[in-house]
């Protein structure tokens, strides 16, 4: 094994539903130590390539490598280095968390009751430790997915829109659970989602795939240098007009001037916000505001699956 | 190794779980039930009507009869609940996602299904002893019963007349026991890997009881009507009909074959009894074969 071993490889992979060809081809690889965000529309084929990378399609066209081992060959030995949940955990209604936990973990390798416990408070779930799981909310079954996914230490953790279903609340503190588990855990992160805010504040890798094929992968930051960033200006009234001509004619900086609902929303270029700002208030325009606009995520992800009606899914 | 061990026991528990378990615990176990009721309805009446004590070999020929019908019973009636329970620990498993978390966990396919199968092996195992549990208890009870009656204390008497020393006071023999539980082994293990085959194409445990069950029963009487027509055409049909699927069920539970072993007349390598159970073995190996084969090219989309 190598040092600069990936935690996913996928090469030319595809995949046929009856005559529908859902992956054509897809390439893309995952560093190790990351949080990668799994992009693409509604039936891009996300939910399948997790299937496929987890042996629940078998028959693979093409090629996969997950911490070095071979799919679907070694499939055994990475799986008990992986802790995944695709799409919802589908837990023993009858029996409580603690003993799915239990009895579902232990067939990864024997568990201590101490460990359980840890990784049920990890999630927040101290309290419905003993309850039945047919009794969870849709929160409470994501959270204790991830942590049925977590109980053995893997170096890798796959989900499956770990936030689906869940409410604004619940899903900062999915996004808290799963940087802490990052953080003290060492463990690298791959998790499917349409939601591009959420991979924007909690990933630093994306894979963005479209129509079967990968159209763009690398880490946040590298894809959106070198992008304009929006910005919203928000004024007081009578400086209003003045403002608009004054931006106008910073050509260098200001791609494009929108009215905006509260104020005008521009597009910028990279880095120079503190040079327009001044600029305004050199001029004497008396700026309320100046709040960034962080969409751009999102109309990378636009422009690159080429249509935005397909987008909207869960958001 | 461990694992597979684990796997065990959580389809065991997982089959305890459920209600449907306890149904069919006391479903298989009627006739005992209903056995040790009548034995002590039968002494009081035998005892109300004057017929002064009853022999403790009476009870013992009833004991024993129940015995035969318990395991008629077991046989006949087990299909029936056999196909829930595969339904249950495969069907409705795929289609409630269960089987969903448990291969993604790094447990084999064939892994699965082979804990899976022994573990409704011990279930049945465990509905079949208690019901034999059952009526050794009666028959322990039936003597403690003749023994004790009576005007003059039990030790007053020489009491040759109450107790039948030519009566054993167990049902079965340990050997008696063990062939039973083999024969009642193979025959269940093909009937499970018939239930599995057809489990993987179902989601649901009702409808895919109900197709399996139809087929069985389709099988059996096409092969009631048409063997003794067929072997008058060819002595042929006569030796292909030896391998048929639904005669070694047939035969293996039977109240004859049954009966040949409890009275040690004859045993597991007698001729018919043998080629059953071999045959037997032989179905069930090829089912479970199609079952891995099927679900390990099978797509978990639930």
């Amino acid at each position: 094994m190598n040092a600069e071993m990936s935690a996913i490889t996928v090469n030319r992979l595809c995949k046929n539903f009856g005559r529908k060809q859902v992956l054509k081809g897809l390439d893309f690889s995952v560093p190790l130590n990351t949080i990668a965000g799994f992009l693409g529309p509604n039936g891009a084929g996300k939910t399948t390539t997790m299937r496929m990378l987890l042996g629940l399609i078998p028959g693979i066209d093409g090629e996969i490598t997950m911490l070095g081992q071979t799919m679907p060959g070694g499939r055994t030995i990475a799986l008990e280095e992986i802790g995944a949940v695709v799409e919802n955990p589908a837990f023993i209604e009858s029996m409580s968390a603690y003993e799915n936990l239990y009895w579902f973990g232990s067939l990864y390798k024997p568990l201590t009751d101490q460990r359980i416990f840890e990784v049920i408070e990890m999630v927040g779930l101290k309290e419905a430790a003993r309850q039945r799981f047919g009794t969870f909310s849709t929160g409470m079954k994501q959270r204790l997915g991830v942590a049925f996914g977590i109980l053995h230490r893997p170096k890798l953790l796959i989900l499956d829109e770990p936030t689906s279903g869940m409410d604004p609340a619940g899903r900062v503190h999915m996004r808290e659970i799963l940087t802490r588990i990052h953080d003290e855990e060492k463990t690298s992160i791959f998790l499917s989602s349409h939601l591009l805010d959420e991979v924007q504040r909690l990933c630093n890798y994306v894979v963005i795939i479209d129509n079967g094929r990968c159209v763009k992968q690398g880490y946040v930051s590298e894809l959106l240098s070198g992008h304009s960033e929006k910005w919203e200006i928000r004024v007081v009234d009578e400086d209003a007009a003045k403002t608009r001509e004054l931006l106008a004619a910073m050509h260098e900086a200001v791609i494009d001037i929108n009215q905006g609902p509260r104020g005008l929303v521009i597009s910028l270029q990279t880095g120079k916000s503190a040079e327009v700002n001044s600029g305004l208030i050199k001029a004497g325009v008396r700026v309320v505001a100046l709040i960034p606009l962080e969409a751009s995520l999102e109309e990378t992800f636009i422009k690159l699956t080429g249509n935005g009606v397909s987008v909207g899914g869960g958001a | 190794m461990r694992r597979m061990l684990f796997l065990i026991l959580f389809e065991l528990k997982k089959i305890l779980n459920r209600k449907k378990a306890l149904l069919f615990l006391l479903a298989l176990n009627i006739v005992p039930l209903v056995a040790s009721l009548a034995l002590i309805v039968a002494y009081v009446k035998f005892k109300g009507f004057g017929f002064g004590e009853v022999q403790f070999s009476v009870l013992h020929e009833i004991v024993k009869g129940l015995f035969t019908a318990h395991f008629k019973l077991f046989a006949f009636i087990a299909p029936f609940f056999l196909a829930l329970v595969v339904g249950d620990s495969f069907s409705t498993e795929l289609s409630r996602g269960y089987m969903k978390m448990l291969l993604l966990t790094p447990v084999r396919r064939w892994q699965v299904i082979t804990a899976k199968t022994l573990a409704i092996m011990l279930f049945l195992l465990l509905a079949v002893c208690l019901g034999g549990f059952f009526l050794q208890a009666d028959l322990l009870v039936a003597r403690s019963l003749t023994q004790a009656s009576g005007v003059l204390p039990a030790n007053a008497l020489p009491d040759a007349l109450n107790i039948d020393i030519s009566k054993p006071l167990y049902l079965v023999s340990t050997s008696s026991a063990f062939q039973l539980l083999v024969l009642t082994f193979v025959g269940n293990l093909m009937l499970i890997g018939f239930f599995i085959v057809f489990a993987l194409f179902f989601e649901s445990a009702i409808l895919m009881s109900f197709t399996s069950l139809s087929a069985l029963m389709g099988v059996h009487t096409f092969y009631l009507i048409a063997s003794s027509l067929l072997n008058k055409i060819d002595v042929w049909y006569e030796s292909a009909a030896k391998w048929c699927f639904t005669r070694h069920l047939d035969e293996l539970f039977s109240v004859n074959t049954i009966e040949t072993i409890l009275e040690n007349r004859g045993n597991l390598l007698t001729d018919n009894i043998f080629t059953a159970w071999q045959s037997s073995l032989g179905w069930a190996v090829l089912f479970y074969a199609i079952a891995v084969l099927l679900f390990s090219r099978r797509q978990i989309l639930h």
